[in-house]
């Protein structure tokens, strides 16, 4: 029962089927909370039905002017949504730093899940697609 | 849902509540465990799945409301709903005025004023407005001049419209008129046999479903879908079945509502049949009219209406069918009595007192119209309608307001203009409606609340009757005030305005002018009070009080205190007295107590009215010592064979005051206590600074 010491589990969003039994995938402990956590930062205020507090402005920080105060803003932007919205992760580092050449911002989380003796490391790339 | 033992609320329409309930289900499972948290994918579902459900129920909820006539929003639902109980919404009613007309040099025999002959009316805050003749009239012509007496114009513009009937394209034969602002009173529908064959049919509403055969040649009314109203045709079995190539007309009135209210002046603006030469009299300003029903009206009187099931059996019955009544009359207020309950009771008889929008009373006309047309046909057999006019009591109110000029920066004239707004409101929304009550707190409270700075105030009322005396003959006058009214003198009593004109009794040539209605104080009634001139002593029980004088039935009880007579109540008032004692003789059983005395007063409930003038030397001469009667107790005003030659004021309406006993007046039956619009004394506020 290999299932039952997995503390978190949550429905994979790329609905993906297990190969044996044709079921939905599910992610499991820390990868259903950087699944949760990507969810936040791509999910937009005033989008998800009477909740709309929930996500946050990246979106529109992601078309301004590509700067080190609008990294800071984002890096502020991600450590709101994540103290807000993501109570098992408990943050230890965002570092947002501008990728001038892709007009991007490399994204660089440093967290700890409940019960994990070391911290859990996200690199994201965040660019405007639209 | 949810687990097998919890509570699940299944009548939830809250989306928190719904997710909730949703999570409490996945409680019971291991599988997937982050629906708590708001970032997971779970969550994310649990959002879509809440807000599937609560739109859902949303939904189905304002279909439910939509459903019941009490909870339909929207005019559709509400019209549909009151379909089912046999209900149309009433259309636009157009004002109506009516006048005479003369058309001069006329050389024919007779003349005929045609239907929607337009007339244009003077300016209503800026606008003039159309009117039109709602029926032909033909009149002989007498000396060159054709007379049309009383002619109706209705407020609008005429319009017609033709339908070519197809069954293919309209099976159901529904044809809309399409103005909104349509007086469906004045709709006119008529059927020609086809474009070749001209000979036509006017088909009239459908009223009564039991005569209805299928030769009847009937329409019926609707509102449909889009606000506008509709007429659609029988199918030979419940009236007379359209035919392809038949071509309807419809022709009707279309109204811009109430903003016409008042008009009286008019201008011809064709000529008629080739006549220009015409002048015309105003009879009867334009009425208010109405707008087209709103929804709350149509929820209101609908299920009246289906109770009533066109017939006049009680008085809500009576009232529902004056109200929705087809003759194109609007009304402010309705009531309706039996005639049992008159003071002198008229059995088999029912009292209808109408107050019309924008008039006083309704003309005999009006009148017989109402009866035959719309009581009669509904009415028991037995039952005799007559329709009484209302009889108004006018309020002359008199404010007087102390307010504190540190507390406000309103000026004294503004403080005034403001108080004379607030009871100018409050009158017109709780008076000038049957069965309405005046109480004098209501609007000292309104007047308090008008600024802060009102320290207090004060009301006094008077009550006006205004008639209009007949100057070519004697006539007896009976004023019913509604209250008690005060004895007094001068002020304090009965007045008149203005003054009137009498022929002289020795020489009719004489013209005396400046004559007045006084009060003279009368003494004939029963014991008022019993006054006490010596206390005595001695009194060990309260002693006998006897009354004795012309009259009869008075009675009376001392009240003694340490042995003196502090009180003597009058227990009945006895009538007929002119002079009267009271002999105080001690208690049976007790010989002690002497030297007590009183006094009797006695009252009069009827009081007697004169005419008076000043002489050349400006002396005050009595005309006639007796023009007639007060009744105080009922508040009656009787004026007995009044024959004035002539009335000081333009339009010939004389004014009669009074004071009531009491500030609280309420009316009933007929009566109609009001606060006259048009007579700029009817509010006095005087207003008084505290410094």
């Amino acid at each position: 029962m290999a299932n039952l010491q997995k503390i978190y589990s949550d429905i994979d969003f790329t609905f993906t089927k297990k190969p044996v039994t044709a079921d939905v995938a599910l992610s499991y402990d820390e990868q259903a909370v950087i699944r949760s956590v990507r969810n936040l930062l791509s999910t937009k205020n005033f989008e998800r039905p009477f909740n709309p507090d929930l996500g946050s402005n990246m979106d529109a920080l992601l078309f301004e002017n590509i700067s080190t105060a609008t990294s800071i803003s984002i890096q502020k932007e991600i450590e709101t949504v994540i103290q807000n919205y993501e109570p098992r992760a408990t943050l230890q580092k965002v570092i947002v730093s501008p990728y001038t050449d892709k007009n991007a911002y490399n994204v660089t989380l440093s967290f700890y899940i409940e019960n994990a003796t070391l911290p859990t490391t996200v690199t994201l790339l965040l660019e405007r697609n639209r | 849902m949810a687990g097998a033992n919890s509570n699940f609320q299944m009548t939830d329409l809250d989306f928190n509540n719904i997710k909730t309930s949703l999570k409490t289900y996945l409680q019971s499972q291991d599988t997937l465990k982050d629906y708590n948290y708001e970032g997971s994918a779970l969550s994310t579902l649990l959002d879509i799945l809440a807000y599937n459900t609560q739109y859902n129920a949303y939904y189905l909820n304002m279909i439910g409301n939509e459903m019941f006539l009490d909870t339909a929003l929207q005019r559709n639902s509400v019209v549909s709903q009151a379909k089912l109980l046999n209900y149309i919404p009433k259309s636009a009613i157009a004002p109506s005025a009516i006048i005479d007309l003369k058309v001069n040099q006329v050389t024919d025999a007779s003349l005929t004023l045609p239907k929607f002959t337009t007339f244009i009316s003077e300016a209503i805050d800026g606008v003039n407005y159309n009117f039109v003749t709602s029926d032909s009239i033909t009149v002989n012509v007498v000396n060159n001049t054709a007379t049309f007496n009383n002619v109706t114009l209705r407020q609008g513009i005429s319009s017609s419209i033709a339908y070519t009937v197809d069954s293919v394209a309209n099976p159901k034969y529904v044809f809309q008129i399409p103005d909104a602002g349509v007086d469906t009173t004045t709709l006119v529908v008529s059927v020609q046999t086809s474009s070749s064959n001209n000979y036509s049919t006017v088909y009239t509403e459908a009223s009564n479903y039991l005569t209805l055969s299928s030769d009847s040649a009937v329409y019926f009314l609707q509102e449909g879908i889009g606000g506008l109203y509709e007429i659609y045709f029988g199918d030979n079995i419940l009236g007379k079945q359209l035919s392809d190539g038949n071509i309807v007309r419809l022709s009707y009135v279309v109204t811009n509502g109430t903003s016409a209210a008042g008009a009286n002046s008019f201008v011809l603006m064709e000529s008629v049949n080739g006549y220009s030469n015409t002048t015309i009299y105003p009879i009867a300003a334009a009425t208010t009219g109405a707008a087209k029903e709103s929804i709350d009206s149509i929820k209101f009187h609908a299920p009246k209406s289906y109770s009533a099931q066109k017939r006049a059996v009680t008085k809500e019955d009576y009232i529902t069918a004056i109200q929705q009544n087809n003759l194109g009359f609007s009304f402010d207020a309705v009531n309706v009595w039996g005639g049992q309950e008159n003071s002198t009771p008229v059995y088999g008889q029912v009292f209808v007192s109408v107050k019309p929008s924008g008039a006083y009373t309704l003309t005999t006309t009006q009148k017989q119209r109402l009866i035959q047309e719309v009581i009669r046909p509904i009415s028991v057999l037995t039952v005799e309608p007559t329709i009484v006019d209302p009889d108004y009591t006018y309020l002359q109110i008199t404010a007087n307001v102390l307010y504190d000029t540190k507390r406000t920066n309103l000026t004294s004239s503004q403080i005034q203009l403001a108080v004379q707004s607030a009871i100018s409101t409050l009158a017109t929304r709780n008076l000038n409606t049957f069965n309405s009550t005046f109480s004098a707190t209501d609007f000292s409270t309104a007047i308090s609340n008008v600024n802060p700075s009102i320290i207090t105030n004060e009301i006094s009322i008077k009550l006006q009757k205004k008639i209009y005396p007949n100057l070519t003959g004697p006539q007896t006058y009976n004023l019913y005030y509604g209250a008690p009214l005060k004895r007094g003198q001068f002020a304090s009593g009965v007045s008149s305005s203005p003054a009137l004109s009498f022929a002289d009794k020795n020489n009719a040539a004489n013209i005396i002018t400046g004559v007045y209605i006084e009060e003279v104080p009368s003494s004939t009634g029963g014991v008022d009070s019993i006054s006490i001139s010596n206390p005595g002593f001695g009194y060990t029980l309260p002693p006998t009080i006897q009354i004795l004088g012309d009259g009869t039935g008075a009675t009376a009880e001392a009240v003694v205190v340490n042995g003196a007579i502090t009180k003597i109540n009058v227990l009945t008032a006895g009538s007929g007295y002119t002079n009267a004692i009271a002999v105080i003789t001690p208690a049976t059983g007790t010989t002690t107590g002497v030297l007590g005395a009183a006094t009797v007063i006695l009252e009069g409930r009827y009081g007697t009215l004169r005419t008076y003038y000043y002489n050349t030397q400006s002396v005050k001469t009595i005309l006639n010592p007796n023009i007639g009667t007060i009744d105080y107790t009922l508040g009656v005003i009787t004026l007995n064979s009044l024959s004035p030659t002539a009335v000081d004021n333009p339009l010939g309406q004389f004014v009669v005051a009074a004071n009531p006993t009491t500030t609280i007046i309420s009316s009933s039956y007929n009566r109609i206590i009001t606060v006259d619009p048009f007579d700029s004394g009817a509010i006095v506020v005087n207003v008084t600074a505290k410094t």
